[in-house]
C-alpha cells in the first residue's frame, strides 16, 4: 500500500515537471523574447541589452529552461511585475488559502449533496419527483456557468440582501481590527482541517472495533468531541466576529460554486447507484432479510460511490475552471482571479508561478483522491 | 434480536417427514412492453422436512422465476396471478414485506445462479457471513462466537477457516461457491434453494461441491430444493424431482422412478440426450428444436410442436396432471406411448 502510494506520489512529480516545461515552452513560443514586448524601444540598445542579461534573457534556451526548473524547486518564483517589489511566492502564499477554501468547501458540499441526493434518486426511482430533480440537474449541469453565478449575486445579494455582494471581507468593520485577515482566515482553514482529520481518526478507529456496538458508541461520541473541540475554540476566541465576516461572504460563492459541480456529481450517483442495485449481490443482501434501509446504504451507496470518487479527478479541470470564474465574478481574492488580474496586466512571472501552482494544487488533489479509492475498494488495495 | 426468531418462526420448525413446503397453482408473469411472458403457469409441489426435490429443465423454463417466487424475490415487473406458498402452513404471499423479510434465510435461504457475483466486493466474507447471524440467529452473538460459527461452516464446506478474513476477489470460484453454501447454512435454515450452484465450475470442483452438499444436507436435516439443467445432476443429489417445461411442472415424482420409467416424453427425450457414464453406451435421441417464447406460449400442451407424440387434441386442449400411482405424476395426454427404457433409436419406435 505504501509502495503503491509513494509511486503515486513520484508519478505525480514527474507529471509536475512535464507541466512546468510545457508553461515553459509556451513562453518560448511567443513571438520574440519576452522582454522586448514592454520594454520601451526609447532605450538604448546597449541598456537593452543590460536588462535582456539581468533577466537572463541571453543565456539560450537550455540555460534559461535550466534555471527556470533549478529556480522553482528552490521556491524562487521570481518578482512581480504588478505589485513590484513583492516577489511572486509573497503574492501567492496570500491567496493560496483562500482558493483552497473556496475549492474545498465547495467540493465537499457538492459531493456531499450530490451523493446523498444521487443516492435518493436512484432508490426512488420511477416518482414524478425524482423525474422533476433530475432535469434540474441536467439544467445546473449545462447551464452557462457565469450567467448561473451573476443570478445568484442577483438574488441573494442584490435583491434578498441576505449575503454581501462580492469580496472577500468588509473593509470598514476590520479598520482597527486586531488581526490580519490572513491570519484569522488561517487559524478557520486550519481548524477545519483539524476537525476533517478527527472525523477521519474516529470513522477508522471505530471501525477497528470488534464489537458493532462499540464501534457506534465509538463514532458518536468522537464526533461530539471533535465539534464540541471546534465549537468550544470559536466560542472563547476573540477572532470570532472577523471569522464571522469572512463566513458571511463566503457563503455565495461556495454555495453558487458547490450547486454547479453539485448537479454532476447527482446525476453521476444515479447511473452509478442504478447500476449497483442490479447487482447479483444487492440480491443476496435481500434474501438475507437485510432491511432496505441498510441495502441501499451499507451494499449499493458503498459501491456506487466508487465510480463518484473516479469522477472527482476527471471533474478537477472542471472545478478548477469554475473557481477562476467564481473567483472573478465574486471578487474573491484567489489564485483564480490572481492569475486572471496577471495576464491581462502582462505580469508573467505572477502568471506563470499563478499556472504552476494551480497545477500542483490539482496534482496533489489527485494523490489525495487515490488514497481516499485506496481505502474504499480492498481490490485495489492489494494490486499496490 | 431476541424476538426475530420467536416473530420469524411463528410456524416454528417443521418436524422431520411433515410437510414443510407446500406450492400450488403457483402462477407468475413477466409484464413487458411487448406482452406479458408467462414464466411461471400453474406449478405445484410438496416438499417434505428433510427432503430433497430437484427442478429439472432446459435454459428459460421459469426455474430460476419459481426459485426467487418462494422468498418473494421475484423482479419488480413480475406478477403474481394465482396459487400459494405454504411454509408450515403459512401463505407467504399473505406476508407483508416485513414479516416476509424476517423469513428470509432464517427459514429458507438460497444459493443463486452464478453465485460468483453474490459477494458484495468491499466487505469480507466473514463479515457477509456475520451479517446474516447478527439479523437471524436467535440470540446477539458476540464478534468471537461469530467467528466461531462461521469457522465451523466454513469446516463443514471444507474452506480453511482463516480464509474468512479474506475479500471476495481473493477467492477463487470454487472457495467463493463453498462460501455460499457456507452463507446458506449460516442461519439453518429449514430449506435452501440451490439455483445452477455449480454450472459455473469445472466438472471436479463441481463434484466435490455437489458431494459436499448433499452430505451436509444429510448430516443438519434441512430441506433442499435443487435446480439445474443437467439431469445427471439432480440424480445424484435429489429423492424428487418435478420436469419443467415452459414454465410448467410436466412430471413429478420420485426421482429413481422418473430415471428409470419417465412417461412424459419431455422428460423421455430430456433423459436420452444425457450421455450416461455408467450405464450402456447408447445413441442420443435428438431433442431438436427450440423451447418456445413464453410471450406467446403454444397452445395446449405446450410441449407439442416439439413432440414425437403429438397428436391433433395436443394442440387443443391441455392435459391435466395425472396420477400414475405412487405420487408419480404426468401431465401427458399420450403417456402410455412413451416407451419404457431409454431407446437407441426412437424414430423406429414411432
Ligand atoms: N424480469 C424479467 N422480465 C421479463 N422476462 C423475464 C424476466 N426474468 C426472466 N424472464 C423470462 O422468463 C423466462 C423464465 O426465466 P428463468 O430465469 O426463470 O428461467 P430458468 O429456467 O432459470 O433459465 P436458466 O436455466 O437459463 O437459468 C425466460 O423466458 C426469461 O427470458
Ligand atoms: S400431451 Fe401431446 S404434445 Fe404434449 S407431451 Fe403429451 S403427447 Fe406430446
Ligand atoms: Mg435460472
Amino acid at each position: 500500500m505504501l509502495g503503491y502510494i509513494s509511486k503515486r506520489v513520484a508519478q505525480m512529480a514527474l507529471l509536475f515537471v512535464v507541466f512546468l516545461t510545457l508553461l515553459f515552452l509556451l513562453l518560448q513560443a511567443q513571438p520574440g523574447d519576452f522582454a522586448s514586448q514592454f520594454l520601451d524601444p526609447r532605450i538604448p540598445a546597449a541598456n537593452q541589452e543590460l536588462i535582456r542579461q539581468r533577466l537572463g534573457l541571453d543565456q539560450g534556451m537550455w540555460g534559461q529552461y535550466w534555471t527556470y526548473i533549478t529556480n522553482f524547486f528552490t521556491g524562487d518564483l521570481g518578482t512581480s511585475f504588478m505589485r513590484y517589489p513583492k516577489t511572486v511566492w509573497a503574492v501567492i502564499v496570500e491567496r493560496i488559502p483562500r482558493t483552497m477554501f473556496l475549492f474545498t468547501m465547495a467540493t465537499m458540499l457538492s459531493y456531499w449533496m450530490g451523493f446523498l441526493s444521487g443516492k435518493m434518486l436512484a432508490w426512488r426511482r420511477g416518482g414524478k419527483l425524482e423525474y422533476g430533480i433530475t432535469l434540474g440537474g441536467v439544467f445546473l449541469y449545462t447551464v452557462f456557468y457565469p450567467w448561473f453565478a451573476l443570478m445568484m449575486i442577483w438574488l441573494w445579494a442584490a435583491t434578498l440582501e441576505i449575503v454581501p455582494i462580492n469580496q472577500f471581507l468588509t473593509p470598514d468593520f476590520w479598520l482597527d481590527s486586531p488581526f490580519s485577515a490572513t491570519s484569522v482566515f488561517t487559524a478557520m482553514i486550519w481548524s477545519s482541517v483539524l476537525v476533517v482529520g478527527g472525523l477521519l481518526v474516529v470513522q477508522t478507529v471505530a471501525g477497528r472495533m470488534k464489537e458493532y456496538r462499540t464501534q457506534v458508541l465509538l463514532r458518536r461520541t468522537g464526533r461530539v468531541l471533535v465539534f464540541g473541540i471546534f465549537v468550544w475554540y470559536w466560542a472563547s476566541s476573540s477572532m470570532r466576529p472577523f471569522a464571522a465576516d469572512i463566513t458571511h461572504h463566503a457563503v455565495l460563492p461556495v454555495v453558487t460554486l458547490a450547486f454547479i459541480a453539485f448537479a454532476g456529481v447527482m446525476l453521476i450517483t444515479r447511473g452509478s447507484m442504478l447500476e449497483t442495485l442490479r447487482e447479483d449481490y444487492i440480491l443476496t443482501a435481500r434474501a438475507k432479510g437485510v432491511p432496505d434501509r441498510i441495502i441501499r446504504d451499507k451494499h449499493a451507496a458503498r459501491n456506487a460511490l466508487l465510480p463518484v470518487v473516479t469522477s472527482f479527478i476527471l471533474g478537477l479541470a472542471f472545478i478548477i475552471g469554475g473557481g477562476l470564474v467564481t473567483e472573478t465574478v465574486f471578487s474573491w481574492p484567489g489564485m483564480g482571479e490572481l492569475l486572471l488580474t496577471a495576464v491581462t496586466s502582462n505580469d508573467i512571472p505572477t502568471a506563470i508561478g499563478t499556472l504552476a501552482l494551480i497545477g500542483a494544487l490539482a496534482l496533489i488533489a489527485h494523490i489525495v483522491v487515490d488514497i481516499v479509492y485506496l481505502f474504499l475498494d480492498p481490490r485495489i488495495r492489494v494490486q499496490g | 434480536m431476541t424476538t426475530t426468531r420467536e416473530k420469524a418462526g411463528e410456524t416454528g420448525r417443521v418436524k422431520p417427514g411433515e410437510s414443510l413446503i407446500e406450492v400450488n397453482h403457483l402462477t407468475m408473469d413477466y409484464k413487458t412492453k411487448e406482452g406479458r411472458v408467462s414464466a411461471v403457469s400453474d406449478v405445484t409441489f410438496h416438499l417434505k422436512a428433510g427432503d430433497s426435490l430437484g427442478l429439472v429443465g432446459e435454459s428459460g423454463c421459469g426455474k430460476t422465476s419459481v426459485a426467487l417466487t418462494l422468498l418473494r424475490l421475484q423482479a419488480s415487473n413480475a406478477e403474481i396471478t394465482g396459487g400459494e406458498i405454504l411454509l408450515g402452513g403459512v401463505n407467504l404471499l399473505d406476508l407483508s414485506e416485513e414479516e416476509m423479510r424476517l423469513h428470509r434465510w432464517s427459514d429458507i435461504s438460497m444459493v443463486f445462479q452464478g453465485a460468483m457475483n453474490a459477494w458484495n466486493p468491499v466487505y469480507r466474507i466473514g463479515e457477509q457471513i456475520r451479517e446474516a447471524l447478527d439479523l437471524h440467529w436467535p440470540v446477539k452473538l458476540t464478534h468471537e462466537q461469530s467467528r466461531e460459527r462461521i469457522a465451523e461452516l466454513f469446516e463443514l464446506v471444507g474452506l480453511p477457516p482463516e480464509a474468512m478474513d479474506r475479500y471476495p476477489h481473493e477467492f477463487s470460484g470454487g472457495m467463493r461457491q463453498r462460501a455460499t453454501i457456507a452463507m446458506a447454512l449460516s442461519c439453518n435454515p429449514q430449506l435452501i434453494i440451490a439455483d445452477e450452484p455449480t454450472t459455473a465450475l469445472d466438472v471436479i470442483v463441481q463434484d466435490q461441491i455437489l458431494k459436499e452438499l448433499k452430505k451436509v444436507q444429510a448430516e443438519l436435516g434441512m430441506s433442499i430444493i435443487y435446480i439445474s439443467h443437467d439431469i445427471a445432476v439432480i440424480a445424484e443429489v435429489t429423492d424428487h424431482m418435478g420436469v419443467m417445461y415452459a414454465g410448467k411442472i410436466v412430471e413429478y415424482g420420485g426421482t429413481d422412478e422418473i430415471f428409470a420409467t419417465p412417461r412424459h416424453p419431455y422428460a423421455w427425450l430430456l433423459l436420452s440426450s444425457t450421455p450416461s457414464i455408467t450405464g450402456p453406451r447408447r445413441k442420443l435421441a435428438p431433442l431438436v428444436g427450440e423451447p418456445p417464447n413464453l410471450m406467446k406460449p403454444p397452445s395446449g400442451c405446450r410441449f407439442h410442436p416439439r413432440c414425437p407424440f403429438a397428436t391433433d387434441q395436443c394442440a387443443a386442449e391441455e392435459p391435466a396432471m395425472e396420477d400414475l400411482g405412487g405420487g408419480h405424476l404426468v401431465a401427458c395426454w399420450n403417456h402410455e406411448k412413451v416407451p419404457v427404457g431409454l431407446s437407441e433409436t426412437p424414430k423406429e419406435d414411432l
